[in-house]
Parts: structure tokens; sequence; C-alpha cells
């Protein structure tokens, strides 16, 4: 019984840990120590309540998220919100190319190809043929399962944490006492963790996948078990990354004057995280799970989009149906692979602010799809019994308003640059 | 009334005032009604307005006028008088972003608005929009970009094909618009669009069908679905729609689920001998000639003439599913010889069966495997072929048809039409 509804969860899970939460959680360790350690918390907490509301949701109406929205809030409401996210998905669908690209030159140094930018350009294109042919193609079981065994590679996070040696009084002193800091790169690194983790694509993707799995509300128990500890793998290598991250390359930065320090410019640069363990292999070792994180991803994502897009909108849908039946979906579909892989491929695009800004993005939009979420999911002639308890109510809504006050706080710093610099 | 031909989202929102000196403002118009959906064009019989008061309705013959100066005309305010939603179908809260099934072009459709008609002087709904058109004229494209609307073809469906499903509000008037029109697709093509919808959808609209026109559907359905539904339709409705699929399905059906649900539906079959026929077929393995096998066959006697057999015949196979061949048995039902048809059409009226029937028997065992049915079936070019037992007596036959969708791919099977009709599930039929 439980077998046949586990899965939505863990490879929501796996999704989430993709380019944009792999470079946003070294980048927070990086730069800014353990200091952040603590959010990973209050955003695990958040991240089940999200992933379980969606779930239940999923499982009592039995439709989508989109579904939901255009039925309960109309044309405009749904053509606004949704338009959003679209930008969202496509920065979203771009970071995962650009993850790609930033480890073209790792691969192409490994077999003696010298041109960053030819590698970069073939390594993209060659995924985004391949993500449209698995998508379309391959039998999904198979695949899903040569993803799961690639993401053990996060693994190697956990054991480079440990060998490192952190300091680890101060890890948990950390974890357990919030530090805040008011400087412009702290605030945004918070929006940009919390819109990572939660990112608002995963809540459509998530529902969409326990509604065409049919779990019914008599097996919810199960499903939810498989959500709950999605979110928490998902968090807990989020912790191994910042700390391992932290341990080298921030620790070292510390203790070298300006100019010897390791400089986060490129996305390899925090393979160095990996060094412990890998050696003169971490670049290799990273990019192969980069690699990974961005094709798992880049082969769902586009995918749910379009998915919810056409849904919303009462387009035929889905990879089963023809070309000439379902043209908006797939018209959808591939605009998305060309757009985000196009971007990267612009000679001197900034790939690290591609990513870190999608971040920045999903976690400024999140309170948008979280206050539809609880509108939805508290009323009562949709959700009969299965309506939000009272604790979950007070941390989703906590949510919202810590993230609107972050995105204030950050749009304020954006307008009056004195703020807190 | 001066409305010409136009759409609903057009009329929504319109300022309603009573008729009279200063035209007093009531409210805004949030809704309309329609007393008789079933209607081909149904006349639009009242509009909810959203009032200081609350929400009030007017009947259409309290209404003068619906666009003078953009305004809609009452003679007399409205009332508060809701109407039971069961009573009528309210346009805008039951369909307009809900799905419908498009009966004419077979799929799930989302109404993006709906189009109304002035026929000599009565507003009747003709059709839904389900294209871009009807979504940038919500999204107000009329006043931002008026030359838009006028490029952008438009996609309608014709009211009489419109079968709404969503179950928000649950009405019993569209319930019954939703059973006559989804009733007039083909059985494979409702087990589609029931195999979308969610698992509420599913069993609120196998609940509003008839048993047989829910049993056709439910033989196309995947095992999956069947089961979700079942669940949700409670074992009494479930047990009637089981009694009129074909044995072959039904056994399939059953075999899917646990003990305890299998007894409970087989308890509740009125026939008893069809049920203990069915458990019977449960405990074949589906994917060998005994799960594939139906009971539904017809026997005859091998000392009869052709006249008395064919007499028999006509007065047994409506109930039958499949009497192409028939099956000459001895009283054990030992499997003699078999007849088509053809031979038995084109045969003496005068002549005996056993002398007309072919004795070089082709058969399989129960526990034959699918691929090794389905060749047999090919290499002797045959519509059904008999299931034995070890002593030579006749268990049930599998027809090609049966044959075919146990070995292809599942997708392929869905889109492949049922060479043979079904409708019998009587279990063998005899003429003794």
């Amino acid at each position: 019984m439980f077998l046949s509804v586990v899965g939505p969860g863990i490879i929501t899970a796996n999704a989430d840990n993709d380019v944009g939460g792999v470079l946003t959680y070294s980048q927070a360790g990086a730069q800014f120590g353990y200091s952040l350690l603590w959010l990973l918390i209050p955003v695990t907490l958040a991240l089940v309540v999200t992933q379980e509301m969606c779930a239940r949701m999923g499982v009592v109406t039995g439709k989508g998220l989109a579904d939901l929205i255009r039925e309960n809030f109309g044309v405009k409401v749904t053509f606004w919100v949704l338009l959003l996210f679209v930008i969202c998905d496509l920065g979203n669908t771009a970071t995962e190319f650009a993850g790609i690209a930033s480890v073209a030159p790792i691969f192409g140094g490994f077999i003696g190809i010298a041109n960053a930018g030819l590698c970069k350009t073939v390594l993209v294109v060659a995924c985004a043929i391949l993500v449209f042919f698995v998508v379309t193609r391959a039998n999904r079981d198979v695949v899903e399962r040569i993803f799961f065994v690639l993401c053990t590679v996060y693994l190697s996070y956990v054991v480079s944490a440990v060998i490192v040696h952190p300091d680890w009084k101060d890890v948990g002193h950390q974890m357990l006492f919030p530090h805040f800091a008011s400087s412009k790169a702290y605030v945004l690194m918070i929006i940009a963790i919390i819109g990572t983790t939660i990112s608002p694509w995963m809540q459509f993707y998530i529902q969409a996948a326990i509604v065409e799995k049919g779990v019914r509300e008599s097996q919810y128990g199960a499903s939810r078990v498989d959500v709950i500890s999605g979110a928490l793998v998902t968090d807990i290598i989020a912790f191994f990354i910042v700390v391992s991250c932290a341990a080298t390359i921030y620790v070292h930065n510390v203790a070298l004057p300006a100019g010897h320090q390791i400089q986060v410019n490129d996305v390899s640069d925090v393979a160095v995280a990996l060094q412990p363990l890998a050696g003169r292999f971490a670049a290799l070792l990273f990019a192969i799970g980069l690699l990974n994180a961005a094709l798992f991803t880049a082969s769902i994502l586009p995918l749910s989009t379009a998915y919810y897009v056409c849904e919303a909108f009462g387009f035929e849908r889905g990879i089963d149906r023809r070309l000439g039946d379902a043209k908006v979906f797939y018209a959808l579909y591939l605009s998305f692979i060309v757009i985000g892989a196009g971007v990267v491929i612009v000679p001197n695009a900034p790939l690290l602010g591609i990513i870190f800004y999608s971040q920045v993005l999903n976690g400024v939009l999140l309170p948008v799809v979280l206050v539809l979420m609880l509108l939805l999911i508290n009323n009562k002639r949709l959700m009969g019994t299965w309506t939000n308890g009272v604790a979950f109510n007070v941390i989703a809504w906590t949510t919202v308003v810590i993230v609107s006050v972050l995105t204030a706080i950050s749009t304020a710093q954006l307008v009056f640059p004195q703020i807190g610099s | 009334m001066a409305f010409r031909d136009g759409y609903l989202s057009e009329l929504i929102g319109r300022q309603a005032v009573l008729d009279g000196p200063g035209d007093v403002a009531v409210g805004k118009v949030v809704d309309v009604y329609v007393g008789k959906p079933d209607d081909t064009f149904p006349r639009i019989d009242g509009i909810v307005m959203s009032t200081r008061g609350g929400q009030m309705q007017s009947p259409i013959h309290d209404v003068i006028d619906v666009d003078r100066a953009g305004t809609i005309v009452l003679r007399i305010p409205p009332t508060e008088r809701p109407l039971p939603d069961d009573r009528a179908l309210f346009l805008v809260k039951d369909l307009f972003d809900k799905q419908i099934v498009d009966v004419d072009g077979r799929k799930l459709v989302r109404i993006n608005d709906i189009e109304i008609a002035n026929t000599g002087g009565t507003l009747r709904v003709v059709a839904a929009e389900i294209g871009v058109a009807g979504l940038l004229r919500r999204l107000g494209a009329r006043r931002l970009a008026p030359g838009l609307l006028d490029r952008v073809p438009r996609t309608l469906i014709a009211w009489d094909n419109v079968a709404p499903i969503s179950d928000l509000n649950p009405s019993q008037v569209r319930l019954s618009v939703s059973e006559s029109r989804l009733s007039r697709l083909h059985p494979s093509e409702l087990a589609e669009i029931i195999g979308d919808l969610s698992a509420k959808d599913a069993a609120r609209i196998v609940g509003s069908l008839d048993d047989e026109t829910a049993a056709d559907a439910f033989e196309h359905l995947e095992a999956d679905v069947q089961q979700s539904i079942i669940a949700d339709l409670g074992e009494e409705r479930a047990a009637d729609i089981i009694e009129e699929m074909d044995a072959d399905d039904a056994a399939d059906l059953l075999g899917e689920l646990d003990e305890v649900q299998r007894a409970a539906l087989l308890a509740k079959i009125e026939d008893r001998a069809y049920a203990d026929e069915l458990e019977d077929l449960v405990e074949y393995e589906p994917d060998s000639a005994g799960g594939l096998m139906t009971t539904d066959y017809v026997w005859i006697y091998p000392h009869r003439t052709t006249a008395a057999t064919i007499a028999k015949i006509r007065e047994l196979a409506p109930e039958s599913e499949f009497i192409y061949y028939l099956y000459v048995t001895d009283d054990r039902r030992k499997l003699l010889g078999t007849i088509s048809l053809r031979t038995l059409l084109l045969a003496l009226p005068t002549a005996f069966i056993h002398k007309l029937m072919d004795s070089d028997l082709v058969s399989v065992a129960a526990d034959t495997s699918a691929e090794d049915v389905a060749s047999t079936i090919a290499r002797y070019d045959l519509l059904a072929v008999p299931v034995l037992d070890d002593d030579g007596r006749m268990l049930g036959i599998v027809t090609v048809d049966d044959a075919i969708d146990a070995i292809i791919p599942e997708k392929i099977a869905h889109s492949l039409p049922r060479f043979v009709r079904h409708h019998g599930r009587r279990p063998s039929t005899g003429s003794g």
C-alpha cells in the first residue's frame, strides 16, 4: 500500500535540490559561513506545511492547483498570477541550463578541450535535445531510477562535511540561535534560500503528481509520510551543502588577507567544498552532481509549467497527446526549453546572476501562491473536513508575512541603497 | 429587448436599474440562470443581482430591457428568493471557468464564455466559448484592444453538445443534462473522458449514467480508475454495474479488488448463478485463457436439425454476446465439435447438426498464456477459441478482441474500437 502512493514527495525533494538549490546553499555557506544555518529550521517547517497542503488538496479535490485557482478565482486572477509564475519558471529553467553551461568547461578541461565557449554551447544544446528526448520518448520509470541513483552524488557533501571537521559546536550554536544581519546581501540571501527551497512551481508539481497517482483519502497517511520525508531529505542535504561550503571556503577566506581569498565569481568555484573528499577530482564530482540535478529538473519543470498553464486555460495537455491535438502545450514546452537554453549560451551571460536572481524571484512570488493555497485549503466547500488546522494556518500565514516583509525590506534597499549597507 | 446577440460576460457586471424617473440603481448583475438546461437552446429564466441587501433575483418577465444605455431595466424590485441549486443551472456559478465535456469533440474543455442569442425578444443560451477569444474577452480585451478580438478565431460548442461535470454545487438539473448527452458518446470515448476526470467527478458522472451505459464505459476503464470509482459509488450501485458488464471484464475488475471487497460486491449481485460464475472466473490468472475467457457462449446439441437449432438461437441470441460460432456439446458439456453461423444458415433446414459440425477441435486450456491464445486464434483465423478442462469439457471461450486486447500494449488498446459491441453478459446459453 505504501509503495503505491509513495513517490511524488521524494521526486519533488530531488527536484528541489536543483541547480538553484545547490548553488544558493553553496553561496550561503561560502559568503556567510554558518550564520544562515538557523534559517533551515523554519524553512523546513514551512516547506513541510506547504507541500503537505498541496498534497492534501490533490487528494481531496482530485484536481491540480491551477485547476482550483481557475475555478475559484476566475479568469483574471488566474491569468495574472500564472503570468508571473511563467516568467519565474522561465528563470528557473534558464537556471538549470545555466548550471549546465557553468560546469561545461570542467568536463571540457577533463577531456582536453580548452575553448570554454564551445564546451558551453555544445553541452547546453546537447542537454536541451536530451531533455526533450527523455521527456517525450523515454520510459519514465527507467529515467526516474537513473536520476535517483545519480542523486546519491549529494551524499558526497555529507562525507565532505564530515571529513573536513567543521566546528560542530559552532554549527549547533548557529542552528539554534538565529542571527539577523540587515545587510542587503544577507536579506537577499534569505529570500533566495526560502525561494529555492519552497519554489512556487513545486507546489503545482507535487499536487499534479499526487492527482496523477490517484491517491485516495484513505491512503493519505502514507502519502503524507512520503511528502514530509521528501521535505526533510531536501533540507538535510541543504544543511550539509551549507556546512561543507562554510567549512572550506568561508573558513579559509576568513584566515586570509583580501587578495588571497577564494572568490566565488563562477559557479565552479564552490566545487572547492568537495575537495576534502575528492581532492583534485572535486570539480569533476561537483560537475556530475550539478549536471544530474540540472537535467532532472530541466526535464520536469518546463513540462510541469506547460501542463498547469494548459490546465488553467483548458487546452489539451500531456505528453500522451499527439502534437496536433495539443499544440499550445507543446509550443509552451518547447519554447521554455529553447528560451531557457538560448539565454545561457549568449556569450558572457551572467550565469551566477541568472541563477541567484531566479531564486530571489521564487521567494518574492512565494507569498502569492501561498495566499491562494491558503484561501483554497480553508474553503469548506472544496475541502470538507480536510481544511487546515490552526497550527498549519499559523505557520503558513507567518511564512507569507515574513517573506513579504523581507521582500519589502529588500526592495527598499534597492530604492534607497543607504539602508543596511 | 434591445440586446443583440452577444456574450454572457458582457451582461455580467451591468448595473440593474428600476424603470421609472431617474432609473434608481438596484445592484449589479452577477449571474443568470436557466430552468431547463436540457433544451437545445434553453431560455434564460432570470438574473441574479448583488445588491445592498445581499443577492436578489428577478425572473426574466420582470426584466424590461437588458441593454438600455448599458443597464438592465427591471419592472419591479428584485426579490430575495434564491432558487434551490437543483432547480436551475446558474451559468456563472456552475459553468464559468469550469470543465465540461464537449460531446461533439469528445474531450474535456473549459468554458471561457457563453454565447447568448436574442430570438424574437427571448434570450437563449446558444453555445459555450472555449477558445482564446473568450479568454481575451473576459480579460477585458474589448476595452484594452478593441480590434484584437475580431481577429482571433472563436471556438464555440453548440449548447446541445455541452455536458457539465464540475463538482462544486452539485445540481440535479446539471447531472441530468450530462447524463443524456454523455450517453451519446461511444463507451470507449466516454471511458477516456472519465479517466481524465478527478476521482470524485468520475464517480459522480458514472453515478448519473444508467447501469448499462456505465457498464459499457467501465469495460474500457483502467483497473485503478475502476477501483477508485467503485469505492466512491458504494457497493449497491457498483454491483448493479458489474452485473451489466461482460463476464470476463467483470471478473478482471473483481480480480483487482481485495477479498473482503470482492466478497461484499459478489454478495450484492442479484443473479446468484452469475455471481458464482464470476467467482470461478476470478480464480484464473488475468493473462491466461481462463482470465480472458467469457462464459457467455452458445452451446447446442448434436442430434437437432438446423431448423430447430436456428429457432432456438433466435430465442436465445439477443441475450448473448457472441453467436458466430456455436459449440456442439453432450449433456455434460463435453465439446464434440463447432459450427459457424454461416454453415448453419446455408445448410438445409432438415440437416442434422452432427453431420455439419467441424469435429477437428482447436482449443486451449485454462492456463494457456494470452500470447499462445492469440497466436492460436491467428493461426486458424478464428473469431473465438474454446477453453476446455482436462476432460474436454467447455469452460468458456476467448474471443478475438479480448485476445488482442491482452497482447497489445495498453496505450494502443485505448484507441482501438471493439470489433464486437458487447451488451449481454449472460452465462452460457444452451439449447437443450
